[in-house]
């Protein structure tokens, strides 16, 4: 039977009662006694929790700050870890830079957002990858600020990016070594439980068949925070290593372990993974960094949420899923893998252990979109991947269109593909092809759009991409105005 | 001498709020303290017919469950539960009867140990309603409309003047357009809520996120029928409220009555989606007419508006009398109705009435100019108001024009093609809109204490608040140079409903105020301290006039030689005395009343939009403010930069959706109520235009916190319109409107 143990603030904290489902959050506020965290929406939304936690695990050579959203983490998600809270950055009574920044350019009124801002800009402080101005605007784009306006804010946050100044914090990230992650706490009825290996998984979901998966729980813990729920078993994945991180498997596609995160993702995208832009693009427009620092892939597609941001994007680059099970492993095509409305193909015992992606052939026009009321943070309104293979000819070899928020689940455009396959690729194929869209969806009305609006969305993200592909095969990133300040990260 | 009003000073209070020390409603400790969780109606209008508890009541650590059956009777009597700003009507009375009002109103409260049991309780808890029709839609049932009756605050519509119908059927230029704006929430970023503590000889310490302590104190001890003494309420700090804690909400009501009955300390908080089920601004229907001869001046000016209100309170705000008040016009007619619907009563939100009344005004102001084929700027200026045409009377001071040129100059409007669709970024329309903006600005009577203790310390305080206004640090710079003291030395209390007394925080109202009673009192003290000096045996300023005294860095001096002073200090010392203390009341002059004060602004907004996806941006504001004198032009200008955010929520993005099948908001959440992110944050360029005035009050401060709001809406609606050549006449201007 695990104790619950973590650092809170440096101090050691071993806690056998709390139970598991109590959030992160509450856990600060109500037993720690710690209310500088503050809980603004209790789903992610605001940032107002947002609290810092240093993560050796996913990458050991390079041990980093993670802020996240503490209202959406179950407590044994910080299991052996060092949690850092607003309370925890003075040292010997002087504020944190990223404390007297905030104070300096007053980027605070009514003070509420301000520890949730600081801790975002806490981990922004001690970034060695911040290039580009958008960085900023995504570091922070998780935390709502109601009076400011938010200049002031993004005036301290500058001031402190990247700086990485030489003090506790640092010492404390370059010591750093993998946590003991396992957490076992189990008795009639109820459970949670984080293995360590893909062995132990196995034997936990044998002992518990009943129990809910969870990774990151950007989905799942909602049930918990918005709709009361009690979630009596569950096992959570991010403990196990052989579900993590991206490679090239000996086939020469690209592999990427269900329990990624999508920060890692993103930076996967940059490196790596280069290759695949249209996630890059999706990924930036995907919620808020805080989420994304602990938001999965698997997560994202088992939540198999018809405007799930990935999915369009996947499909239209040819993935497949990885599931697996103690009895073996079995690949699908992605778009198989979602059978109707929340519905997945995963059978009772399976894990999605990994999504392999191949490498687009080199001549490939590719891209990905996601139109949204608001353009950040906010749930898509449609989602799309477009994927089109010419031969030498100027022929459509090969298409893939996949929509989000079109249909009940992620899903291809097969109407529209088939009027374009064979065609030659011309904005005259792509007009006479588009009426098929209509017989492919039927969309519906909600407030995030009406049926009529995402039709039209639909069809003009198709045309737009002919337009934008048309120069460049592989356009890149989105112009994505960022903040008006400059970036200057000190070295 | 060296001063701090006016001065870029930093919050006095920053360093509290980035550590993590500040303490907000839900955040103060108490021994044995029990968590309530509300459960809200499911309905929009019905009647209770049964609610069952018991398998809640069974849960191990479920103290009770309150409900309209076994909740104490409070106050009888509209009377007694009206609060300080409510409008006319019949205040809802949380558990008070069976009656089901609005979806989401409060009909039970469960009290347990510790919050997750008290919601998972809550969850057990079954409730039967016998439902009734309800009806939520204001377009729905504009014919119900009636004129609301007169409140308290100016929001009688002013008379009507000339003969307005008549001179718009005559004027060669007419414009007349229907404009629809949606409810709003104020969602500040803290949640609402009160802890309770009960302390040893039973009086309630109420920490309460609330505007105006003393309002909450009054009504709490009204309704609850309790001494003066047993209850007092404070709220050292505020996580935002826009209005919305203006008046006590119904949380409040349920934690005190809760630890009343169960003798405990209680806390109970609001969860985001609750913070849908309390006031909100009103959604509004306007019609504006107006008319003007060839060369532009203004013949006649129709505004008609149809809000909503609740079927308990009659609540209206000023949308029409801006009409009539901007431009220069001598035919307007003004129409201001209201329609009840089953919704909470609406609520006073930032620029209350102002920011629809407006929008509306400025949008058709461009229309007109469209229409004219004269510049929209050009209109505004043909048009000037020299005085106040609904009051007769001058305005106290108005810098408009300056408004106007300063920010158009930095903007670089001249640069403007007036044709719709002619600028653009790449594949991105570009489109550029202007608009104007006023605020009322009040004096309020308030009081202030101030105390100067023997070790040269000021200590003031009065029970105003700060909402992240910057009430601490404005006060503390103010007594601070009306005694010569550093900062450090200057200490100001508020929030708590047993200092000297205050109006609530809200209006814009607090500096010009509360200010001017801080600035009286500290000057007080001061002629008082001069005196005790002079009459010091020996004293180095003895016989010198209170002109040829300064009081510097906690020194008194004579002007004329430096060697001659004393130290504050030094005076209590002599004299024999270990503190001075005093209390004044201020109150707004007679010179008031002859004139009409406003602050005023003008913003000019650029935007870019996606001609494929309807995406909007703005890109960029630049707004020119004359607010009187500027106490921080740090926090004045971070105020104003807050509120242009506002008014891109308003354009853009915040809308809250009413199912009107189920009566209810469906964009209860932060994730489907947008309110502007980081990223939307365009290039905001803030101008303090120079204006002095010596009427509005002592300081000349008119006050800061809503009208940067007022003009960023329809200057953002106006730039749309230029960017796409659609009119879009209903708010939020969302993607789905424009493709
Ligand atoms: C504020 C906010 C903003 C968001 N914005 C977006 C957005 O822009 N776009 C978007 O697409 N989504 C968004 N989401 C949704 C969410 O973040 C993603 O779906 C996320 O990727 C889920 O990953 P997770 O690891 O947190 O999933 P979890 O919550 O841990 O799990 C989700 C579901 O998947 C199951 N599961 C998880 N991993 C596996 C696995 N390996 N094998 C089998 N089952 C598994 C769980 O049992 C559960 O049912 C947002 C969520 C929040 C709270
Ligand atoms: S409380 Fe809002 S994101 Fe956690
Ligand atoms: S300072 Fe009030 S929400 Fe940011």
């Amino acid at each position: 039977m695990s104790i619950l143990r973590f650092h809170l603030n440096d101090r050691p904290i071993e806690d056998a009662e709390v139970p598991p489902t109590t959030t992160l959050l509450n856990y600060l506020r109500q037993r720690a006694h710690l209310t500088g965290t503050k809980e603004g929406c209790a789903e992610g939304d605001c940032g107002a929790c947002t609290v810092v936690v240093l993560d050796a695990e996913t990458d050991p050579a390079a041990p980093r700050f993670r802020a996240v959203n503490a209202c959406l983490m179950f407590v044994p998600m910080v299991q052996g870890r060092r949690v850092y809270t607003i309370e925890g950055l003075r040292q010997n009574g002087a504020l944190h830079p990223a404390q007297a920044a905030m104070v300096e350019r007053l980027g605070s009124q009514c003070g509420y957002c301000t520890p949730g801002v600081v801790m975002a800009a806490f981990e922004a402080c001690y970034r060695e990858d911040l290039h580009e101005p958008w960085q900023l605007d995504d570091q922070m784009c998780g935390n709502l600020c109601r009076c400011t306006g938010y200049r002031p804010i993004r005036d301290a946050v500058h001031m402190v990016a990247g700086t990485c100044p030489e003090d506790l914090f640092k010492r404390r990230r370059a010591e750093a070594t993998p946590a003991a992650l396992e957490f076992v706490r189990a008795s009639a009825g109820r459970c949670y439980m984080q293995p360590t290996s893909l062995a132990a998984l196995w034997a936990a979901i044998a002992e518990r068949p009943q129990a809910r998966l969870v990774c990151g729980g950007t989905d799942l813990a909602l049930l918990v925070t918005q709709r009361y729920q009690d979630l009596p078993e569950l096992i959570a994945l991010e403990g196990v290593p052989e579900l993590r991180g991206v490679g090239r498997a000996a086939d020469g596609w690209f592999e990427i372990g269900a329990t990624t995160t999508l920060t890692d993702l993103e930076a996967a995208c940059m490196g790596p993974l280069r290759p695949l832009t249209p996630l890059l693009r999706i990924l930036r427009y995907f919620a808020s960094r805080q989420i994304k620092h602990r938001a999965t892939v698997g997560g994202n597609l088992c939540n198999a949420s018809p405007i799930g941001d990935l999915a369009p994007a996947l499909i239209a680059l040819g993935a497949q899923v990885v599931l697996r099970s103690a009895a073996g492993a079995r690949t699908l095509p992605l778009e198989q893998f979602f059978l109707a409305y929340r519905k997945t193909a995963l059978q009772p015992g399976e894990v999605l252990a990994a999504v392999r992606v191949p490498e687009p052939s080199p001549g490939a026009r590719m891209a990905a979109y996601k139109v949204s009321k608001r353009r950040e943070l906010d749930i898509s309104a449609v989602a799309a991947g477009l994927y089109v293979e010419t031969c030498p000819e100027g022929l459509v070899t090969e298409v893939r269109a996949a929509f989000g928020g079109m249909a009940a689940t992620p899903a291809r455009a097969r109407g529209l593909e088939a009027a374009l396959r064979g065609k030659p690729w011309t904005e005259a194929t792509v007009e006479a092809a588009l009426p098929a869209l209509a017989g492919d969806f039927k969309p519906m009305t909600d407030h995030r759009g009406s049926a009529w609006f995402r039709g039209q969305v639909a069809e003009n993200l198709v045309r737009g991409f002919y337009l934008e592909t048309a120069a460049t095969p592989r356009p890149d990133l989105p112009p994505r105005p960022a903040a008006t300040v400059r970036l200057e990260v000190v070295p | 001498m060296t001063t701090h009003v006016g001065e870029r000073v930093s919050r006095v209070d920053g360093r509290a709020k980035v550590t993590g020390k500040a303490r907000y409603a839900a955040e103060h400790a108490a021994p044995d303290l029990v968590h309530g969780f509300v459960i809200g109606s499911a309905v929009a209008r019905g009647t209770i017919t049964r609610i069952d508890a018991s398998q809640a009541l069974a849960l191990p650590g479920v103290l009770q469950v309150f409900t309209h059956e076994n909740a104490p009777r409070l106050a009888r009597g509209d009377k007694r539960w009206r609060d300080e700003l409510a409008p006319p009507g019949s205040p809802f009375r949380p558990l008070q009867d069976a009656e089901i009002r609005w979806s989401g109103q409060p009909i039970a409260l469960v009290v347990a140990d510790s919050l997750e049991l008290a919601r998972h309780a809550a969850s057990l808890v079954r409730v039967e309603v016998a439902p009734a029709p309800h009806e939520t839609d204001l377009e729905a049932h504009r014919e119900r409309a009636y004129k609301p009756p007169p409140h308290e605050r100016p929001s009688v519509t002013p008379p009507s003047r000339g003969s307005a119908d008549k001179a718009f059927a005559r004027a060669p230029v007419r414009v007349q357009a229907e404009y629809r704006v949606p409810v709003e929430h104020h969602n500040p970023m803290e949640p609402f809520a009160t802890t309770v503590v009960v302390d040893e000889d039973g009086t309630l310490t109420v920490y309460d996120k609330t505007q105006g302590v003393q309002n909450v104190q009054s009504y709490l001890t009204t309704i609850f029928g309790a001494e003066a003494g047993e209850i007092r309420v404070l709220a050292p700090f505020v996580g935002g409220a826009f209005g919305s804690g203006l008046r006590p909400q119904y949380q409040v009501v349920l934690a005190v009555l809760a630890a009343r009955q169960l003798q405990r300390s209680v806390r109970v908080a609001l969860t985001r989606q609750q913070m849908f089920t309390i006031g909100h601004r009103p959604t509004t229907w306007q019609r504006l007419s107006l008319a003007a001869t060839r060369d532009g001046a203004l013949a006649a000016a129709i505004h008609e508006a149809v809000a909503e209100t609740s079927r308990f309170e009659d609540y209206s705000e000023t949308v029409v009398d801006w009409t009539g008040l901007m431009y220069r016009c001598d035919n307007v007619r003004f129409a201001h109705e209201v329609v009840a619907l089953d919704l909470f009563t609406p609520m006073d939100m930032r620029a209350p009435g102002a920011m629809w009344g407006v929008y509306a005004l400025e949008c058709a102001m461009d229309e007109l100019a469209v229409a004219l084929a004269v510049d929209p700027l050009e209109l505004r200026l043909i048009n000037y108001a020299e005085h106040d045409g609904n009051e007769k009377r001058p305005y106290s001071s108005k810098e408009l024009r300056a408004c106007y040129h300063q920010a158009a100059e930095r903007f670089g409007w001249s640069q403007r093609d007036p044709e719709p669709r002619s600028m653009r970024d790449g594949d991105l329309l570009v489109g550029w809109g202007m608009a104007t903006g006023a605020w009322e600005s009040t004096q309020r009577k308030a009081s202030a204490r101030a105390v100067l203790t023997a070790d040269g310390r000021l200590a003031v305080a009065s029970a105003t608040e700060d909402i992240g206004t910057g009430t601490y640090t404005a006060m503390t710079q103010i007594a601070a140079d009306a005694l010569g003291l550093p900062l450090e030395r200057v200490t100001f209390k508020l929030g708590d409903s047993a200092l000297a007394s205050a109006p609530v925080e809200g209006g814009s109202f607090t500096v010009a105020s509360v200010g001017s009673a801080v600035d009286a009192v500290c000057r007080e003290l001061r002629s008082k301290l001069l005196k005790l000096a002079q009459q010091l045996e020996g004293s180095p300023l003895a016989r010198l006039r209170p002109e040829d005294v300064e009081f510097i860095g906690g020194l008194l001096r004579a002007r004329a030689d430096p060697s001659r002073a004393l130290t504050f200090a030094e005076v209590l010392h002599r004299a024999g005395i270990d503190h001075l203390a005093d209390e004044v009341t201020t109150r707004p002059s007679k010179a008031h009343e002859k004139y009409s004060r406003y602050t005023h602004s003008a913003a000019f907004a650029e935007v870019k939009v996606d001609p494929e996806l309807g995406t909007i941006r703005v890109t960029r504001v630049v707004t020119a403010i004359a607010g009187g004198r500027v106490i921080n032009p740090k926090t004045a200008e971070s105020q104003v930069i807050g509120s242009v955010v506002w008014g891109i929520g308003a354009a853009l993005q915040e809308h809250s959706v009413i199912d009107h099948a189920l009566g209810r908001f469906i964009t209860h959440n932060l994730a489907d109520y947008h309110v502007p992110v980081h990223a939307d944050v365009p290039d905001i360029e803030v101008i303090l235009v120079e204006e002095r005035d010596e009427i509005v009050n002592a300081l000349g401060a008119k006050g800061l916190g809503e009208i940067g709001v007022v003009a960023v809406a329809p200057a953002i609606a106006n730039a749309v319109w230029h960017a796409t050549g659609k009119r879009i006449r209903e708010l939020p201007i969302t993607l789905d409107k424009l493709l």
